[in-house]
């Protein structure tokens, strides 16, 4: 926690004000991540930038729900002239920058929900402002992109760092200068020998902005109110779950962070290790029935569906079957091996004994 | 009195002790403001969202800020008694918690409130459970209510950091003699950071406002014998309740003057009730801590346009300030009144009730009243909420009647033709019936064999659990619970304690679980499962349910669940039902962000046990639960790893055919959490490996009694020491340094000393 010291009578607030606000007064800013890319951090550091060196009044919170890595986070900054009261603690809704932090976090349309006109988005992504435009049919207002991942692999730093610097590049009041005091100070506590990384990382993230401004839409994007997929109506009394095993229409590919589990079926021995390690239950087998009416196993591939990337069985495997490579876009679909939840019976069966 | 005029942060320049101004979250100004206090004690149980509090002052303990005993109790209701105990003792005593945790303590407050013991506790509200809910309600809040408590209000970081300072002194005035709530949001205000002042030289503020009040007696003067907790029927017991009526009267005397005191050094100025522009409005909105502040918005958007609108909000609950809302309602036409809980059946929560009964007293012709319940389990309140509250008012004073006086606002009607639809079919008996793992008795050795096919067979073996579940990448626990599932034949019915596999796997409306499953929070799974096993005896032997269907009941808990949950645990082994409880130990309560548990072992560092100057890591030694287990003489008891398949495997077999013939089986399985342990992804397993050959956890059974060490490091040459193990992991690594050298001969002094233990006793049949 950063502290100044100020006598009561010494008090600055009321120095400062915002160039523009809702009708409210805050000017409100939303982070769209997953858990474990450092978006609560980021949002944190902004904000106390702007509260105790730039002196504004500010909030800053995070969506909460489950803290696994890899689920949807969306965390909140909340700023003020330095003598208007925040007051209001419900999430952003209206927000005047949308930064998304994971480049297919787009693919919901729902990141941009909101986004006030002459808003501006950021968005973490090898891609050009144009592509991203086109991807959201959206044409106004200013889009700006940054190839974060990259910058934070090359500085081996993280995400968060190469964002911040992009996001007090962008916030035309912010003082750069006193974000990157608090991120130094914050890496100074947690351990001094990467401050310079993260410094570099941070001003990358301002230098290699690409940015699109073009006229402000007439109107703000509308806000995205997802409703619960049950009601009183329907849903079943007491809390149940009447369908369960329904978890199976998920997609976690998003948890992967890079890496992805590749299978080489001419160098799989079939010993079935990597299903007694899997967290994820994603290994697809099949049970091959022989003439003689015995059976085995046998491994056929990977449903990416679920795997969260985690390598658990490359590191079991004894065969070189599994090889853990980074992840090229549309890998995953062209490979995946969909699980089947069709009655497998084995009851009595004699083992296969391999020849 | 208006709150534009006397707001809640208002900075005059006089006041007499310096502040500084600090970025701040609710739960880190309760912490702040602790630190500040210096309690003597403070007792504890993690719960979310409070658990930050102890977290944060554990933190603040270890870099020398203050030097408040903090106690990791076993479970909230040991929280209490801890609390109590110590203020019985004459010092300051501070605790924090929510939700269940709050009811699982509750029969412990009348207790306190009626021997008149002060305290502090923040209750950082949370919706109580059923089914559980993690974000923000009233409903543990109203439960406070009939309890004897004083119970102060905090709308926001500042005043969470306020209110703490001032109800210390409040409960310990010689008139009072009362704990105290400080109720603040959870979420909304414990993890939302905001521009906060507090005292910058906290010795000064020790030294003024805070100064203590001796408690007239307490229990630790031998020269003065006191005795606490007499046994009292009628005819006493109603002058002691009136006594408690008549401290409640003391504290509505007192708190104004305290109010005034603390604004005198602090420049904040609390009311006993927060009136913003209530003065001359017509509708009147009443809410309790941040909603009214996000209300706060909407009255100046209305009032730019002209209309009389207002809130009100007390700061106090208990003592209810009647006088001071009867006076700030007065005026109202129409009072809209927002209840963050309902009072099922009541036709309103109690905050419309109370509310409702101080107006009757009202001169001249009553408000209307319109009542709603809003904000449930987290449900955001926004401005644009507040808008369409005051438009209920509105409709109601245009039309001069209320057209619906209690509803709730913000649900979701959905449709009546939706039925839930099996995606993943209901496994068939055939596929549960596997024949795959064999098990049979054998009268030479009265031990149990047992068969097992290869591994790859067991891929053949229908999941149990079926992906799409939310755990971090590279869990441990899930491939704890796949060889489990992977060793057991037949139908079972799964009960889950509170925890991460519970969580990840059953998010509304979802689930992982293709079988029968049950949660229940982790105080209780084990009495609950032993419930329904003898439920499934009984509707078996009355023939409501065919004998042939033979389930299996399996208890899945964390560590943490076999703290808070072992007196029941106990109790169920003792009775010996039918059933096996499965333990993953991770060594720490990891779903609510790495608390330690008795199982975590000496030094090892966690959220409440920190490393810094004053403090090493964990302060004791872990509990050892399976030999706790083994004394209660249940059939079978087994300690086993992940990393060694076929030894987990054989025993969960035996396990199941313990539980289906004999009696209880208990089993406990270490396991990995690559987050909280800060080891690499696709790594914790390796190293695991080392937690066995460093015998700090050995793999033995208890087999009717006897016991068998089934993998000796000793004797296959495997043996490493402990410090390989720790070295490798980022909440143990400091143990490696030579200042914390002999925290670590304390560890391996116990590792040892209990492996020889377990040697003696597999050597001799009679341990």
């Amino acid at each position: 926690m950063l502290e100044t010291t100020v006598r009561a009578s010494e008090r600055r607030h009321g120095a400062r004000n915002l160039p523009q606000t809702d009708e409210d007064g805050l000017y409100e800013i939303r982070l769209e991540s997953l858990g474990g890319f450092g978006a609560h951090l980021a949002g944190k550091m902004l904000a106390e930038a702007a509260v105790l060196q730039m002196g504004l009044n500010g909030a800053h919170f995070s969506s909460y729900g489950s803290e696994k890595k890899g689920s949807p986070i969306k965390s909140f900054v909340r700023l003020a002239a330095a003598d208007a009261a925040v007051r209001t603690s419900a999430p952003v809704e209206r927000p005047f920058v949308v930064a998304v932090f994971i480049d297919h976090l787009l693919n919901d349309p729902a990141v941009l929900s909101g986004l006030r006109a002459g808003g501006i988005l950021l968005v973490n992504t090898a891609q050009s402002p144009q592509e991203i435009r086109d991807r959201l049919d959206f044409h106004h207002d200013t889009v700006a992109c940054l190839d974060a991942t990259t910058i934070a692999l090359e500085e081996k730093t993280r995400v968060n760092t190469a964002m911040q610097g992009a996001l007090a590049a962008m916030i035309p009041f912010l003082d750069v200068a006193a974000v990157r005091e608090v991120l130094a100070s914050t890496f100074a506590r947690k351990n001094a020998s990467i401050i310079d990384g993260n410094l570099r990382t941070f001003d990358r993230g301002a230098a290699e902005l690409r940015v699109d401004r073009r006229e402000p839409a007439a109107a703000g994007r509308s806000v995205v109110d997802v409703p619960p997929q049950w009601g009183y109506l329907d849903a079943p009394i007491g809390g149940v779950v009447a369908d369960p095993g329904n978890t199976v229409t998920k997609n976690l590919s998003g948890s992967r962070a890079g890496y992805i589990p590749v299978f080489h079926a001419d160098k799989c021995i079939h010993c079935g290790l990597c299903d007694l390690v899997c967290p994820d239950n994603c290994l697809s087998w099949d049970i091959v029935r022989h003439a003689d009416e015995s059976w085995d196993t046998r491994l056929r591939g990977v449903d990416y569906r679920y795997c969260k990337g985690c390598r658990a069985c490359v590191d079991a495997c004894p065969s070189g079957a599994m090889t853990a490579e980074r992840e090229t876009p549309g890998f995953a679909d062209a490979h995946t091996v969909p699980l089947d939840w069709s009655p497998r019976v084995v009851n009595g069966g004699r083992l296969h004994e391999p020849g | 009195m208006d709150g534009a005029h006397q707001g809640l942060i208002d900075y005059p320049n006089d006041v007499e002790l310096a502040q500084k101004t600090a970025f701040l979250s609710g739960n880190e100004c309760a912490a702040q403001a602790a630190s500040h206090v210096d309690f003597h004690v403070m007792g504890y149980f993690p719960i979310t969202p409070s658990t930050e509090i102890a977290q944060i002052l554990d933190e603040k303990f270890a870099a020398g800020e203050h030097t408040t005993t903090l106690i990791p109790a076993d479970g909230e209701h040991g929280a209490a008694g801890i609390c109590y105990g110590a203020s019985l003792g004459g010092g300051r005593v501070l605790n924090a918690t929510s939700a269940n945790g709050l009811l699982y303590a509750i029969e412990q407050l009348p207790v306190q409130a009626g021997t008149r013991a002060p305290m502090v506790l923040n209750l950082v509200t949370r919706a109580v459970s059923g089914p559980l809910d993690i974000l923000c309600d009233h409903s543990d809040l109203y439960y406070t209510l009939n309890t004897g408590w004083l119970v102060l209000m905090a709308r926001d970081p500042q005043a969470v950091y306020d209110m703490n300072l001032i109800a210390v002194r409040l409960g310990e005035h010689l008139d009072v003699r009362l704990p105290v709530i400080v109720a603040s949001d959870g979420f909304f205000t414990s993890h939302q950071k905001r521009r906060v002042e507090v005292f910058a030289d906290p010795a000064a503020l020790r030294e003024t406002f805070l100064v203590r009040t001796e408690a007239p007696y307490h229990a630790l003067d031998p020269r003065n014998p006191i005795t606490f907790g007499p046994y009292m029927n009628d005819p006493d017991m109603i002058n002691n309740k009136y006594q408690l009526h008549r401290a409640m009267q003391a504290a509505m005397r007192e708190l104004p003057k305290l109010f005034e005191e603390y604004a005198a050094i602090s420049g904040r100025h609390y009311p006993l009730v927060e009136s913003y522009h209530a003065d001359d409005a017509e509708v009147v909105l009443f809410l309790l801590n941040s909603a009214a502040e996000t209300a706060k918005d909407a009255v100046d958007r209305l009032r730019a346009k002209g209309v009389k609108v207002g809130i009100v909000s007390p700061n106090v609950l208990r003592p209810f300030p009647l006088d001071q809302i009867r006076e700030a309602l007065g005026g109202a036409k129409v009072v809209v009144i927002g209840d963050r809980a309902d009072s099922y059946g009541a036709s309103g929560g109690n905050m419309t009730h109370e509310v409702r009964s101080a107006l009757l007293d009202s001169l001249g012709h009553p408000p209307l009243i319109v009542s709603r319940v809003y904000g449930l389990g987290g449900k955001a309140f926004t401005v644009t909420d507040a808008e369409a509250f005051f438009e209920l008012g509105l409709e109601a004073l245009a039309k001069g009647k209320v057209a619906v006086p209690f509803d709730y606002y913000g649900v979701t009607p959905g449709t009546t033709s939706k039925k839930p639809e099996r995606l993943v079919p209901p496994l068939t008996k055939e596929e549960v019936s596997t024949e795959l793992v064999k098990v049979r008795p054998n009268p030479e050795t009265g031990k149990l064999d047992v068969e097992l096919p290869p591994f790859w067979a067991l891929a053949a073996r229908p999941k149990r659990l079926v992906p799409g579940h939310g755990a971090c990448p590279g869990c441990g626990m899930f491939p704890v619970l796949d060889q489990v599932f992977k060793s057991l034949e037949g139908d079972i019915v799964v009960l889950f304690h509170t925890g991460c596999a519970m969580v990840v796997t059953t998010g509304f409306p979802f689930s992982a679980h293709r079988v029968t499953y049950i949660h229940n929070l982790f105080q209780n799974g084990a009495a609950t499962l032993s419930g329904l096993v003898e439920m499934y005896h009984q509707r078996v032997a009355r023939g409501e349910l065919p004998a042939s269907d033979d389930i299996t009941f399996v208890m899945i808990s964390g560590d943490g669940g076999m703290d808070i949950g072992m007196g029941p645990a106990l109790g169920t082994a003792h009775r010996n039902h039918r059933m096996m409880i499965i333990e993953y130990d991770n060594q720490g309560y990891m779903n609510t962000g790495s608390q330690m548990s008795y199982s975590t072992p000496l030094g090892h560092r966690t959220s409440t046990s920190h490393v810094g100057k004053r403090e090493e890591g964990k302060r004791f030694h872990h509990k050892d639960t399976v030999q706790l287990m083994a004394a209660t003489h249940m059939p079978y008891v087994f300690s086993a790893l992940e990393g060694h398949p076929a030894d987990l495997m054989r025993k969960v077999a035996k396990a199941q055919w313990y539980a289906n013939n004999e009696g209880m089986v208990y089993g406990k399985i270490l396991s990995f959490c690559p987050l909280n342990w800060g080891t690499p992804e696709d790594d914790g397993a390796n190293e695991m490996h080392q937690a066995v050959d460093s015998c700090f956890f050995p793999l033995y059974e208890v087999e009717h009694g006897k016991t068998t060490i089934t993998h000796d490091p000793d004797v296959l040459g495997t043996r490493v020491p402990l410090a390989d193990w720790l070295r490798k992991m980022a909440k143990t690594k400091h143990l490696l340094e030579p200042e914390h050298r002999h925290v670590l001969a304390g560890l391996e002094a116990e590792v040892e000393r209990r492996w020889r233990r377990i040697k003696a006793m597999h050597a001799h049949p009679d341990l």
